[in-house]
């Protein structure tokens, strides 16, 4: 098989060892890479009891087969681990160019386990690797060492770091790289901190074979042309090089889908208003900020020059200002960009502490906390001086509750009482993202029923079949009627299949975006087999995809989930909003919905794979 | 003639041309919530793209080109969102 190494590193921080580590065809064949490659070295090396915090945690940084192709969307990669959200596996995904580097090094995977006795970094330099001192830059934040890490070894290495939230645990601590990109959910940064790993530097030289090099030069072409055409034909609001992911407001306003108040209302006039595409972008003096190869380009780079809110840096996404704003109550959009650069540079997934946040000012308008929890900041819906507080609370983890919240709403709705876990939006310990369950309730089925990373509307997407309109017609899932968004009429099986979508995206390592404007699943199919040469069907792809997800599954199991769990969703799923387009819509049916996904996936009444799929999908040696 | 329209089979007569299977699709998404809300915002009824065989149709071409017997023709909406 080619585009890959057959190789992996593994790096032993208690013993201050890294060595590299064969990997058979079969597991690439079967897993790709990626999260597939996370879900299986966790399944080898992490047995049952193993925690998050454990040294034994494996933290797996993963390319895919699509690194080293240069295709618009191939600078994606993939971690994962035990996760301290959630408490079960998880992988995440980012950008930047960190997992081509790895690549280039010769690996298809970095493995970390252990703990170091004080605060270190791994170098990785092609086939040299080192792990190296880093007391400095303990107790700075993620760009800052990011920064150190790059001026002791080099600007060609690209990097991945934490920052202060990371190192102190924060539940939902996240991972960066190149101060654009981030492994946002489930976490991980924790992992890494518990660790004592401030950071990874990775430069390579190498070029990986692939199969039909003159058939990818010419996919790479003709997909790069098709999308960068598709992209310039759309209106200027709605390129995303313009505006980034800041478009998603106007058209999800109107489908009920944004989360606002703690997903309590349906409108958000002001908030709106300013989080429009055109607006953002001027605002914060929107540049586009583009991953290697990409031609969407979503990322931008914003600027705001004076005021309190003054900042150079990452223009916040849709999820981000969709938590950290629409949630919050807070409509300045200066506020919220200030708020989403901060939990950067701690190191912090923004669409958790939105919610987070959210919870608190709902917790303070009830009088469950007040001025005196509250280190006297008026925390009332709005407030956006008391929220961008909040953020630098809960990622230096202050006393009192800037620690709490930094143990996310459900650890922190238990220990607080006083009724808050009736308003904590989380499932499984994770929040949920900004699309609104009532919007459509396929996205109610999907958090109920994730299996890579807990309740993850990017460990689905089922929700785009209706708010962004994405359609799967190679795996059926074309003519869709907009009220069936209000039924489960094939919900069980249209989530199955976006389950399985993108756990072979995301471990085939190519981004999303791609696929959501004008990449099909042909071109993904065409790509793999003209790097691999495994020559694949797509029926072979989706196999691919259940596999993934039905070995997620036996490590959710492994890891303690129970059948309990997929039913213990919020509140706040069942209570309809009075107004906008999505009033008086709860997904009724819940229940139902989720024992048909079982039946779907081929799980028993308990929600456990059935020894016949396991051998269907060729995990029949995944039984425990 | 037989076309594939986001890969399901569709009948066609010979002479058809791209406008008019465009129109076909419009005509089927056009009251949807994303495609109105575009349509209100600027003004533009028609904001989906086309394809044919792995080649994007400028709407320049529409009126003129006529499809084929096993043309592969799909349609892609202006994703936004994350």
């Amino acid at each position: 098989m080619k585009s890959i190494w057959n190789k992996i590193l593994k790096v032993d921080l208690t013993a201050r060892t890294c060595k590299t580590e064969q990997m058979p065809d079969e597991v690439y064949q079967k897993f790709l890479g990626g999260a597939g490659m996370n879900a299986y070295i966790l399944w080898h090396e992490c047995p049952r009891g193993t925690t998050t915090f454990d040294p034994a945690n494996r933290l797996t940084f993963a390319p895919g087969p699509m690194q080293g192709l240069k295709q618009s969307g191939a600078a994606k990669w993939t971690a994962g681990a035990i996760s301290p959200s959630i408490n079960m596996n998880a992988d995440s995904a980012a950008t930047a160019s960190f997992g081509i580097e790895i690549k280039e090094a010769g690996y298809d995977a970095i493995v970390v386990h252990g703990r170091s006795d004080k605060p270190v970094y791994l170098l990785v330099d092609d086939e040299k690797t080192d792990i190296k001192d880093a007391a400095d830059l303990w107790g700075k934040n993620a760009y800052e060492a990011e920064d150190g890490i790059q001026a002791a070894e080099g600007e060609k290495f690209e990097c991945v770091t934490i920052g202060q939230a990371g190192e102190l645990g924060v539940r939902y601590a996240n991972i960066q790289s190149r101060k654009k990109s981030f492994v946002g959910r489930c976490g991980l940064g924790a992992v890494m901190g518990s660790k004592m790993l401030k950071g990874i530097a990775v430069r390579g030289s190498q070029s990986v074979e692939v199969d039909d090099p003159k058939e990818v030069d010419k996919l790479n072409k003709e997909i790069n042309k098709r999308l960068a055409e598709l992209d310039k034909l759309n209106d200027e609001w709605l390129q995303f090089k313009r505006v980034g992911t800041a478009a998603a407001t106007e058209l999800f306003a109107p489908q009920g889908n944004l989360p606002i108040k703690n997903y309590q209302l349906a409108d958000f006039p002001s908030g709106v208003k300013n989080f429009h595409a055109s607006n953002y972008a001027k605002q914060l003096n929107a540049k586009p900020w583009p991953c290697q190869y990409c031609t969407i380009q979503c990322h931008n780079n914003c600027e705001v020059k004076e005021g309190p809110y003054a900042y150079k840096g990452k223009g916040p996404e849709y999820e981000s200002f969709a938590m950290v704003g629409f949630n919050t109550m807070v409509d300045d959009v200066k506020a919220v960009a200030y708020a989403c650069e901060l939990a950067n540079l701690y190191s912090m997934d923004t669409i958790s502490l939105g919610v987070v946040i959210a919870w608190a000012m709902e917790c303070y308008e009830k009088g469950v906390i007040t001025k005196k929890d509250t280190y006297g900041l008026d925390l009332s819906w709005g407030n956006a001086e008391a929220m961008v507080e909040m953020v630098r609370k809960i990622g230096t983890r202050a006393d009192g509750l800037g620690y709490l919240l930094g143990e996310g709403t459900r650890i922190a709705s238990e220990r607080l009482g006083g009724g808050s876990e009736d308003w904590a939006v989380q499932m499984k310990g994770q929040e949920i993202a900004a699309h609104n369950w009532r919007a459509q309730y396929i996205s109610a089925l999907n958090y109920c029923t994730g299996v890579a990373s807990g309740p993850n509307h990017e460990r689905g997407n089922s929700q785009h079949i209706w708010v962004g309109h994405i359609r799967l017609p190679e795996w059926g899932i074309d003519e869709v009627e907009n009220e069936e968004r209000w039924s489960w009429n094939k919900a069980a099986d249209r989530n199955a299949k976006f389950h399985d979508y993108c756990n072979v995206i995301n471990s085939a390592c190519h981004c999303k975006f791609m696929e959501f404007r004008g990449y099909t699943l042909t071109d993904l199919c065409n790509t793999i087999n003209a790097a691999t040469g495994m020559g694949w069907s797509l029926e072979d792809l989706r196999r691919c995809g259940d596999r993934i997800t039905q070995l997620q599954k036996l490590l959710n199991i492994r890891y303690g989930w129970k059948k309990e769990h997929d039913f213990k969703y919020p509140k706040r799923f069942m209570e309809p909003v009075q107004e906008g387009p999505a009033a008086g819509k709860v997904p009724v049916g819940l229940e139902d919905a989720i024992m048909d996904y079982y039946k779907e996936r081929g799980w028993d009444e308990e929600g456990r794979p059935t020894a016949a799929k396991l051998k269907e999908v060729g995990l029949e040696d995944f039984i425990e | 003639m037989k076309v594939f329209i986001n890969l399901k089979e569709w009948e066609f007569p010979n002479g058809t041309k791209f406008i008019d299977v465009v129109d076909l699709i419009r005509e089927a998404k056009k009251d949807e919530p994303m495609i109105k809300t575009i349509r209100e915002k600027t003004g533009k009824a028609n904001i989906m793209l086309f394809s044919l065989n792995g080649r994007v149709v400028q709407s320049q071409e529409y009126e003129s080109l006529e499809i084929k017997e096993g043309d592969n023709i799909r349609w892609f909406h202006p994703y936004a969102g994350g």
